[in-house]
């Protein structure tokens, strides 16, 4: 009764039965809408985890809502997937691989970006306005136009044929790293640097100058204030660039399979699933339970340090 | 277990690496104001185990390199040191001048003899000419003319004339020991020609080293990443297919003049899809509901639900209509910006106003936002499930596809088909009630949303009475057959599926993003808003999307960037086949399959100064933000 007294007085006056009624069916639609969104955005991660847990002659023989209510569910495919046969997906290897590249792809932009972000925000030098912004322009630089010139790189180095005589300057050794992990790394930390440096410089600016005066009064030179003042403060803003990195590097697909070509051992998760993707047919039954894999380590840290995450994605995106 | 190991092992020797360069670099410059000789020592060090790194891997020293990197470490230690420990000033340029050709004397003795170069005095003067004329004018501009200057330049134009001008090969002893020894000697009495630090001076070098070492690393991988990788394949896209000879614009005109790149010769189906009709149609109600409203409001046009959303679905109507007519890669990927920046950004707003101060909100939110997680590659697999179309004659196993057939091959007058009746039909008649309702309660937003609404019902419910709805078709014996939807390979639309894998991720991001600039407009103006009588549709039009245009660009902005560039799900859906290539997906067919540098390069700089506007957009809000 509480509720239609309210809505009689919320629209001022007499509105009769019908319209109190109707209001509040009104009033209940934005609920249902925003429900009937989450449930559109559940239900395609939803069916293929539920797939993942059928044989393959039930996933052949019906869609996964017959599994509701016929259960029969295993494991087989989580098994077969992981284990590294030529019949099967051999996706272990490819974990450890995609760990191999993201946690090297995480920490050391983050140790190159948090230094040259304390030194744009506190550290006064010429040119450091414009310097700072070129930077940070960089941003939004799509990663396709290094790619090629990247590769050459690091398949063969960087040699300079001096004008108008046959003599090969060697100015970067080919240290062989094309179809490596290493590469990869490399790779991107360049392409990772302007964003980080961008979120951590919004962060470390904002720190209260008094702190940094205190501190340089006690004769603390910049490297003992980065360490021992900076770092320390800016753990939120660190945490959460790191989760962004290790999510975007986990996932990534182009770097990967550009640098390391023709190197399949090398291969991380989202390489592999691809390719497993590419065979029609075969392996089609064990796909789901490959990409579930695949994401589980990122939907683990997204669920677990969501709300990092989301400041991280504030952060970079809204000035404060 | 190998495999295992191995990268381990690489992650710990990459993070440690970069934690000692770090750590090291800064405890290197913090000798600098109180332990001079140490740190010259140091950095003369590094120096010459660069320098004669360098060499060796050249190939250009005889010996043992290993040796020759320490003993260079060594050598160069000394050479900066010595001068330093001369109380004299006019003795020190003396000392290094003498270190320096001892050092030369070495490097000329080792040097391998099928390098050593040939010189001609006429070629050395030449070069040491240009370059210390080069320094001198410069230096004198800025009002200061350093003697180590001088000496330093002057070494520079000996190197050049002899190494870079002579011819290295044919050389002698005698010309092998000139091109070395005098550029070591001079570069030694540099050394010794600077005014000595003294503390002061040693406090300013140490704030610019320090600059240097926060700002170093990152410069250094901006630059080899990013700055100059662009600015060689913007050389490499005026070139040929293997980077060699140049072809000015050739490339470009390929990409622009190719019929898959560019095909408008369609362009007449524009006006003969039912798609344009609609949208005019729609576009046409929008306007004259809100020229409606707005003469009630004394303005123009009214914002409000039934004016944007009618007029805002009729244009999204329109540019289908277009972009089903003009096809090729770049159009692909133009409607790729245009309706994933749009429906991820409206549908983003919208579930941030609708889950705002929900119950469940955060749950609902993160169920949203969860997409983000999942990679692009994941992404496409799990939407291909909900895509597949298998043969009439087997079940279907997609969820849209079991649908789309089960409901053409309901049997007429089953419980199924008539569920179906009932609800479409019990949908409609609420809707046109609602309407009604409406307008006799003068809500025009109640009236015109809810009949909007009960169009498309209406039109379902008279595809299943009549003509059909559904996939089905007749077979051989007149029994209906199922007929699936291929989603992924029936163009053009198959490109719109693979669409909406793309804003089923992005959604939730600018759901995020919008929702906390939601939260952040002040309650003080809502409520006053609300005081004045306004209704909840004119208090989100005229107060909350005012407030929050600024963050609506900063994601459209986003998104466009991150659009244009799709690549991995169109890989892993079509690889670009039955007409959904995208431009960084033939940039990486032709770089990375067919090596043709100048064709993949090209592509690549089109998506380049596609996002330059977006670049330069940035620049200035920053350079705003900085005042």
């Amino acid at each position: 009764m509480a509720t239609t007294r309210e809505t009689t007085s919320a629209t001022g006056g007499s509105v009769g039965r019908v319209g109190r009624l109707v209001y509040g069916f009104l009033r209940s639609v934005p609920t249902w809408v925003l429900w009937l969104l989450v449930l559109i955005w559940t239900v395609p991660t939803g069916s293929l985890f539920l797939n993942s847990f059928r044989t393959r002659d039930a996933q052949r023989r019906s869609g996964w809502w017959a599994s509701i209510g016929e259960g029969g569910w295993t494991l087989d495919n989580y098994i077969d997937v992981l284990s590294s046969s030529r019949q099967t997906g051999g996706l272990a290897t490819a974990v450890v691989n995609s760990f191999a590249i993201a946690i090297p792809a995480t920490v050391i932009p983050i140790a190159i970006a948090a230094m040259a972000a304390y030194a744009f925000a506190w550290i006064p030098f010429k040119g450091r306005e414009w310097l700072f912004v070129l930077t940070v322009s960089l941003l939004a630089l799509p990663n396709q136009v290094a790619l090629l010139p990247l590769l050459q790189l690091f398949a063969g180095g960087v040699h300079w044929t001096v004008p108008g005589s046959s003599t090969v300057v060697t100015l970067f050794p080919d240290l062989s790293l094309a179809g490596s992990a290493a590469a990869v790394w490399l790779t991107h930390t360049s392409f990772a640097l302007p964003f980080a440096i961008f979120l951590l410089h919004n962060y470390i600016a904002s720190l209260p100058a008094e702190l940094f005066e205190a501190a340089r009064i006690d004769g603390a030179d910049h490297f003992t204030i980065f360490w021992r003042l900076v770092v320390p403060l800016s753990v939120p803003a660190l945490a959460a660039f790191t989760i962004f990195q290790f999510l975007w590097t986990w996932n990534d697909y182009l770097v990967a399979l550009t640098m390391l070509g023709a190197n399949g051992s090398a291969y991380p998760a989202t390489i592999k699933i691809a390719s497993m993707a590419g065979e029609f047919g075969r392996l089609e039954h064990l796909l789901s339970a490959g990409a579930f894999v695949q994401a589980g380590v990122p939907l683990l840290v997204f669920f677990a340090l969501q709300r990092f995450f989301v400041r991280g994605l504030l952060a970079g995106s809204v000035k404060s | 277990m190998h495999a295992l190991t191995g990268a381990l092992w690489g992650i710990v020797a990459a993070i440690g690496a970069s934690a000692l360069l770090f750590v090291g670099v800064n405890r290197l410059f913090d000798l600098i104001v109180d332990r001079w000789r140490l740190f010259l020592g140091l950095i003369g060090a590094l120096i010459g185990a660069g320098f004669f790194a360098v060499l060796v891997g050249n190939r250009v020293l005889d010996g043992s390199g290993t040796t020759w990197v320490i003993g260079g470490a060594v050598l160069f230690a000394l050479l900066a040191v010595a001068p330093d420990l001369v109380p004299d000033p006019r003795l020190r340029p003396v000392v290094g001048a003498v270190m320096g050709t001892g050092i030369g004397v070495l490097v000329a003795v080792a040097v391998d003899a099928a390098v050593r170069p040939t010189v001609s005095p006429r070629d050395l003067i030449v070069m040491v000419g240009i370059t210390v004329g080069v320094y001198v004018v410069i230096s004198a501009a800025r009002g200061r003319i350093r003697p180590g200057g001088v000496l330093v330049s002057a070494a520079l134009g000996w190197v050049a004339g002899a190494w870079l001008l002579g011819e290295v090969g044919g050389g002698s002893p005698t010309s092998m020991a000139l091109a070395v020894l005098v550029p070591f000697g001079l570069l030694g009495a540099a050394l010794g020609a600077g005014k000595r630090r003294e503390r002061t001076r040693r406090y300013d070098l140490q704030r610019q080293t320090r600059v240097g070492a926060f700002l170093g690393p990152a410069m250094f991988f901006v630059s080899m990443g990013l700055v100059v990788p662009l600015i060689r394949t913007i050389y490499l896209s005026l070139h040929d297919s293997r980077g060699r000879v140049w072809v000015g614009l050739k490339n470009y005109g390929d990409v622009l003049t190719n019929k898959r790149s560019l095909d408008l010769e369609d362009w007449a189906n524009i006006f003969g899809s039912r798609l344009t009709y609609l949208g005019a149609a729609l576009l046409v109600i929008g306007l004259v509901a809100g020229l409606w409203l707005g003469r009630r409001r004394g303005r123009l046009l009214e914002p409000a639900a039934s004016s944007i959303g009618p007029a805002s679905v009729g244009v999204f109507l329109l540019m289908f209509a277009m972009f089903a007519s003009l096809r090729g890669t770049v159009m692909n990927n133009l409607w790729w910006v245009i309706v994933v920046t749009l429906l991820s950004t409206v549908l983003g707003l919208a579930a941030a106003v609708l889950a705002d101060r929900a119950r469940f909100e955060s749950l609902a939110k993160s169920l949203i936002f969860m997409p983000m997680a999942i990679s692009f590659v994941g992404a496409g697999i799990i939407w291909r499930f909900m895509y597949i179309a298998r043969p009439p004659q087997k079940p279907q196993t997609g969820l849209f596809n079991a649908i789309w057939v089960g409901l053409g091959t309901l049997e007429p007058s089953s419980t199924g088909h008539l569920t179906v009746i009932v609800v479409l039909g019990g949908v409609t008649a609420a809707m046109l009630g609602l309407s009604i309702f409406g307008t006799r309660r003068r809500q025009p937003d109640i009236a015109i949303g809810s009949a909007l609404v009960a169009l498309p019902f209406l039109w379902l419910l008279y595809r299943f009475l009549g003509p059909g709805l559904g996939g089905v078709e007749t077979g051989p014996l007149g029994n209906p057959i199922g007929k699936p939807i291929l989603f992924v390979q029936e163009g053009p639309f198959n490109n719109v599926w693979m669409m909406v894998v793309l804003i089923w991720i992005q959604t939730g991001f600018a759901m995020v993003i919008l929702s906390a600039a939601i939260k952040a407009v002040p309650a003080e103006l809502l409520e006053a808003a609300r005081v004045d009588g306004a209704t909840d549709g004119q208090v989100f039009f005229h107060v909350t999307l005012p407030t929050i245009v600024p963050t609506i660009s900063v994601i459209v902005t986003a998104l466009i960037v991150l659009v244009m560039k799709v690549f991995d799900i169109v890989r892993v859906m079509t690889n670009g086949n039955f007409g959904t290539q995208v431009i960084a997906n033939e940039m990486w067919q032709r770089a990375f399959t067919e090596f043709n540098l100048g064709l993949g390069s090209a592509l690549a700089v089109v998506l380049f100064l596609s996002v330059v506007p977006v670049m330069g957009m940035n620049i200035r809000r920053m350079q705003r933000n900085e005042v």
